[in-house]
């Protein structure tokens, strides 16, 4: 067997460093390739963004999301912060209820629930690196400029999604415009 | 440029281009198959804790996305996920299973079936799942349910029709600390495999 040389060393070195190259590429760009067809599909390509989409009451022909909660009335925003702040609201709810914030790489970097504010969500999400906003109860910094906000009521019955439904009605996700903050 | 020389360029090129495509090829293979990274399992329960963290590694991060997109950390939800009944064998819609189990340390639990493509099986039952506000317990706050495509009068029902092979999820919203500190400390609930059609149970 001819000993290796150099070069052959070199190679091989190389095509290690090509494999990992490789695999950290695609397992890296992976979550943000489900988020950005979850924000496509959310948004439906882009027309409905910063506003929020009420989910209808999950059923077997339900394909938005995968693995849905039947007992649960979901709302989703899909946020994007080029022109500023967002601000979201979500009126309370007599059960479980949380909002919670994805980045654009799949990370749930925030949540809070019913239990954590009672009367109800007012928060703002500003894209970090930039001044932080006030005027909300809570202030979210996104290391992302795109994201998801998902909204969760408990409702595992027609009666309570109808009453999810209407309170849900009123709430907001939208860009904070001047005068707000 | 001699034919030799041209291959002592050619060959290393192909080399490094193959080695990339392999590790892309590889990547690919443990977002599809590596559920079982970092997961943990009770009593054929499984469980992943790196769900919704920000901590997550980036092939728990990668798995995650693909099989729980959008789920919430740990410290809002436990999830987790059975394939298979307590005698190890997988979910199947023409039997009919037994589920088990006693109240669940958690603000609101629920158990929901799913078809193998992850979505809520096409029926119109409207018996996709149990939760804590509505089971049926006994005397003793223990419940039972029954999985199949029939109720057959059982008082707590999922329905498996036209699910063909299923899965069931399990969460855990607002977990005691007891359960989220030690989650062998959750009384899972138990499947036992009660008849299936065109064989013995």
């Amino acid at each position: 067997m001819k000993p290796l040389t150099f070069k052959g060393l070199a190679l091989a070195a190389l095509s290690l460093a090509a494999f990992a190259l490789g695999h950290m590429t695609v397992v890296a760009a992976y979550p943000y390739w489900a988020m950005n067809s979850a924000m496509d599909r959310i948004s439906q390509d882009g027309a409905a963004v910063n506003q929020w989409r009420h989910g209808q009451r999950a059923t077997g022909r339900s394909r938005r999301i995968v693995r849905p909660s039947p007992d649960l009335a979901n709302s989703s925003c899909v946020y994007d912060l080029a022109a500023g702040p967002v601000r979201v609201t979500a009126a309370p709810w007599d059960g479980y209820m949380s909002v919670s914030v994805y980045s654009a790489n799949s990370d749930n970097i925030f949540v809070v629930n019913d239990r954590n504010a009672p009367g109800g969500v007012d928060m703002i999400i500003y894209l970090r690196g930039t001044p932080r906003p006030s005027g909300a109860d809570l202030v979210v910094e996104s290391p992302s400029r795109k994201g998801i906000v998902l909204q969760r009521r408990l409702a595992p019955t027609a009666d309570r999604f109808g009453e999810a439904a209407m309170a849900r009605a009123g709430d907001t996700c939208s860009p904070l415009t001047d005068g707000q903050g | 440029m001699t034919p030799n020389r041209r291959l002592r360029w050619l060959a290393p090129l192909v080399a490094l281009v193959l080695a990339l495509a392999l590790g892309a090829a590889s990547g690919l293979l443990v977002v599809m198959k590596g559920e079982q990274i970092g997961q943990s399992s009770h009593d054929h329960w499984l469980g992943n804790r790196g769900v919704g963290s920000t901590r997550a590694d980036p092939w728990t991060r990668a798995i995650i996305a693909r099989i729980g997109l959008l789920a919430l950390n740990r410290s809002e939800t436990i999830y987790f996920t059975r394939y298979r009944d307590d005698q190890g064998r997988a979910f199947r819609a023409d039997c009919i299973y037994e589920l088990s189990g006693a109240d669940l340390p958690a603000r609101w639990w629920s158990v929901t079936l799913y078809g193998e493509d992850d979505f809520l099986p096409p029926n119109d039952d409207g018996a996709f799942s149990i939760d804590a506000t509505r089971t049926i317990r006994d005397a003793s706050g223990r419940w039972r349910a029954r999985i199949a495509m029939t109720r057959d009068g059982a008082p707590n029902w999922i329905s498996s029709r036209a699910a063909d092979g299923f899965d069931l999820s399990l969460r855990l919203y607002n977990p005691s600390p007891e359960a989220l500190a030690d989650e062998t400390a959750i009384p899972f609930p138990a499947v036992t495999r009660l008849s299936c059609q065109g064989d013995d149970a």
